[in-house]
């Protein structure tokens, strides 16, 4: 019996070493590319640090924190970052839903209504946001365009100027690019359903919005939880579409999100320390909606037996 | 066997040491075909004088260069030399990244000969604690450039009714502006935003107003001139008069294309050789001129735009041999001011040049010089790149969305204070 367990436990723990070979490489590549520079911006936001300076940067403390927590600049930042994610995260959710039932729906072209939904992911953000500013130009086809369809001549719907355009202007540029790449990942959802479920459905007479309804949703919320917080997180991290903007003339202050505003911390005014300290604000905010999904994803486990 | 091993040794000591001898300079610059073209024949000619030293010359767009030369020097990684405006290279002397200037390898007997070579008080924003960190690449102020063609269409004579008042050019921008509805199909003027330490600070000091006190402590000085200057952006917005606008595309660039979309545009002298590159047909036409820096009605000062200056820099971690070259090449390039001027349009403050001939012979150069005398450098400090980025944010509050300007004043005036002070 002894021996049994020896022999046992001598298994487990080649096992063991064996997963520990095979999980070093990625812990390493985590830990070097992840980890250090969250610690090392951690270390950071406790100083008084000159991005151009050579003298060695003065310790303040936790002072980094209580001033961001009391500066208005900053609550504007966390305010621009909160309209910009849930306005952008629900419709991203929701669309891609729809887009993906769609898809799932269709008989023939699925490839094509894929790669077309798809294609804007693979530009790079700068390039999106490129084109989407000749397009909201007041010269440009968004104008052309609302006029046309609302037979509206002439009116400048200030895309990039009024406060509520220039939110909506950065809303819809995002939700362009990456609407494709959660279609995808539903429609990856969806195709994990077993087709037996819905063939009994059939065959017990529920029609294809029972069969939505009462099957594929149920059985894709892990899709549909996994989608709707890495959009969220993807949002919390938009910049460059902000940045292109404010670079392009729109004015900051309606989406100066907390990257743009980590940007013009560190870039324009040197003080990596503040701008370390925004970082690991944001960090945190990260993290609790990925306990979030962690925590709510445990419950929501789903089993096709 | 030892003999191999012996041999090998020197053979690689050799190498080692003829590696040594030779020189690679990194060199930063912003994107300008007309000045590429010039300096990519210096580096040659260069090269050639001097075999063991090589140069790679490297561009950046002029809007990138910032971040990109600071993130390099932030990691250690800066270029030998480099240029930029000067209101973002002043951090870099003050913080000790780059080197002062040997003399000996600029060419110059002494330091007071560089002076003496320079117009008085163009290398001030560069001498720091005693030390020189600088050469001038220009010194550019703005001016307004004028396509005749558009006033003589609205009935207009150019050479008599161009603005020289900024309640003039807005009246004379209504003549010319063309709009489809609230859509503006061609300005009559518009700014060059956000260069808002260049233009709008210069506007608000012909008021009476200024960006810092004279000790440079305070921010926002006599905040009746700041109001008005405000209140004229707000009018001239698209809330207000609807004349122009930043979301619009870069007025300067659309001017050179003379395709009826803007009639003034405000840029330096080196706008002509661009126009001569760009469209040679619209230069060669005649149908262009330039004017002074329009002032208020009622300026209490004469004062023209600021100008400002690109320096070529140094870097103080490069080796003490790449430094010397590194100037010895800087002082090589700008011993051809008379190409940069004719060629790129560039004005290197050199008191040979401007008393030359070939400096008065340029179209308008007199046009500039004279405002130029009438103007001061940008406002130089550690902080400008951030000040220029809160003036942004005040006009294009007050043109864009619907702050008063007292309100974007006030928040203004907070931002600026809290930026001066050291936390």
């Amino acid at each position: 019996m002894a021996h049994k367990r020896r022999v046992h436990k001598g298994i487990e723990r080649k096992k063991a070493i064996w997963g520990w070979i095979f999980v070093a490489p990625s812990l390493l590549f985590f830990s070097l590319f992840s980890f250090y520079p969250i610690a090392n911006a951690f270390y950071t936001s406790l100083f008084k640090k000159d991005l151009l300076s050579l003298r060695p940067p003065k310790f303040v403390g936790i002072k980094q924190y209580t001033y961001l927590l009391t500066s208005p600049t900053f609550w504007n930042s966390v305010k621009a970052t909160a309209i910009f994610t849930l306005g952008t995260f629900i419709p991203l959710v929701v669309f891609s839903l729809i887009f993906a039932a769609f898809i799932m729906s269709r008989k023939r072209f699925q490839k094509f209504f894929q790669m077309a939904y798809y294609s804007p992911a693979v530009l790079s953000s700068v390039v999106a946001a490129a084109i989407w500013l000749l397009i909201l130009d007041p010269r440009g086809l968004a104008n052309q365009f609302v006029n046309f369809l609302l037979n509206s001549p002439g009116v400048d719907h200030k895309w990039l100027a009024s406060i509520g355009m220039v939110r909506f202007s950065t809303v819809l540029v995002y939700f362009w690019k990456y609407v494709g790449y959660f279609t995808i990942i539903f429609i990856a959802g969806m195709a994990s359903v077993p087709r037996t479920l819905h063939e009994a459905a059939r065959i017990d007479g529920a029609n294809s919005w029972q069969a939505f309804w009462r099957i594929t949703f149920p059985l894709i919320k892990p899709t549909t939880l996994l989608v709707s917080v890495v959009a969220m997180i993807q949002c919390l991290k938009t910049f460059s579409t902000q940045y292109l903007f404010v670079q392009s003339g729109a004015p900051r202050g309606p989406i100066d999100v907390i990257t743009l505003n980590i940007y013009y911390t560190a870039i324009r005014d040197h003080r990596i320390g503040r701008a370390s300290a925004m970082s690991i604000i944001l960090f945190a905010i990260m993290l609790f909606f990925t306990w979030f999904q962690l925590k709510v994803s445990k419950s929501e486990e789903v089993s096709y037996m | 066997m030892k003999r191999v091993v012996m041999i090998l040794f020197v053979l690689s000591l050799s190498l080692l040491l003829l590696g040594a001898d030779k020189i690679e300079l990194l060199f930063w610059t912003h994107e300008d075909p007309n000045r590429t073209e010039i300096e990519n024949r210096y580096i040659e000619e260069f090269e050639e004088m001097y075999p063991d030293v090589t140069i790679k010359r490297v561009t950046y767009p002029s809007r990138k260069i910032q971040e990109t030369v600071l993130t390099a020097f932030a990691a250690h990684k800066g270029p030998d030399i480099f240029n930029m405006e000067i209101n973002d290279e002043y951090p870099y002397i003050v913080n000790g990244r780059v080197a002062p200037i040997d003399p000996k390898a600029a060419g110059y007997d002494s330091l007071q000969a560089i002076y003496g070579n320079y117009l008085e008080g163009v290398l001030d924003p560069v001498t720091y604690d005693g030390n020189l960190y600088g050469l001038p690449l220009e010194l550019t102020n703005w001016c307004i450039f004028i396509n005749k063609k558009y006033f003589k269409e609205v009935g207009l004579d150019p050479e008599k009714d161009y603005p020289k008042t900024w309640e003039e050019m807005a009246d004379v921008s209504e003549k010319l502006v063309i709009r489809d509805g609230e859509i503006l199909l061609r300005r009559g003027f518009d700014f060059r935003y956000p260069y808002y330490l260049t233009f709008l600070v210069p506007m608000v000091e012909q008021l009476g107003g200024a960006l810092l006190s004279e000790d440079g402590k305070t921010a926002i000085i006599n905040d009746e001139a700041w109001l008005k200057v405000l209140e004229y952006f707000k009018e001239w917005g698209p809330n207000g008069r609807n004349l122009g606008s930043p979301t619009y595309t870069n007025a300067r660039k659309l001017f050179n294309k003379d395709n009826n979309s803007v009639a003034m545009c405000l840029t330096g002298l080196y706008q002509e050789g661009r126009i001569r590159a760009d469209n040679p047909e619209f230069y060669e036409s005649g149908e262009w001129m330039v004017v002074p820096f329009p002032r208020f009605e009622n300026a209490v000062n004469d004062l023209g735009s600021a100008y400002y200056g690109h320096y070529y820099m140094v870097n103080a971690e490069s080796s003490k041999d790449k430094q010397y070259w590194a100037w010895k090449f800087i002082a090589f390039m700008l011993s051809h001011p008379e190409e940069y001027l004719l060629k790129v349009g560039l004005i290197q403050p050199q008191k040979t040049l401007l008393e030359s001939e070939i400096f008065k012979n340029i179209p308008y150069s007199d046009v500039f010089l004279n405002d130029m005398a009438k103007s001061h450098i940008i406002t130089i400090h550690e902080k400008a790149p951030m000040m220029q980025d809160l003036l942004k944010e005040a006009v294009e509050s007050v043109m864009l969305t619907n702050a008063t300007p007292a309100f974007a004043l006030k928040r203004l005036k907070t931002k600026m204070n809290e930026l001066l002070e050291e936390w």
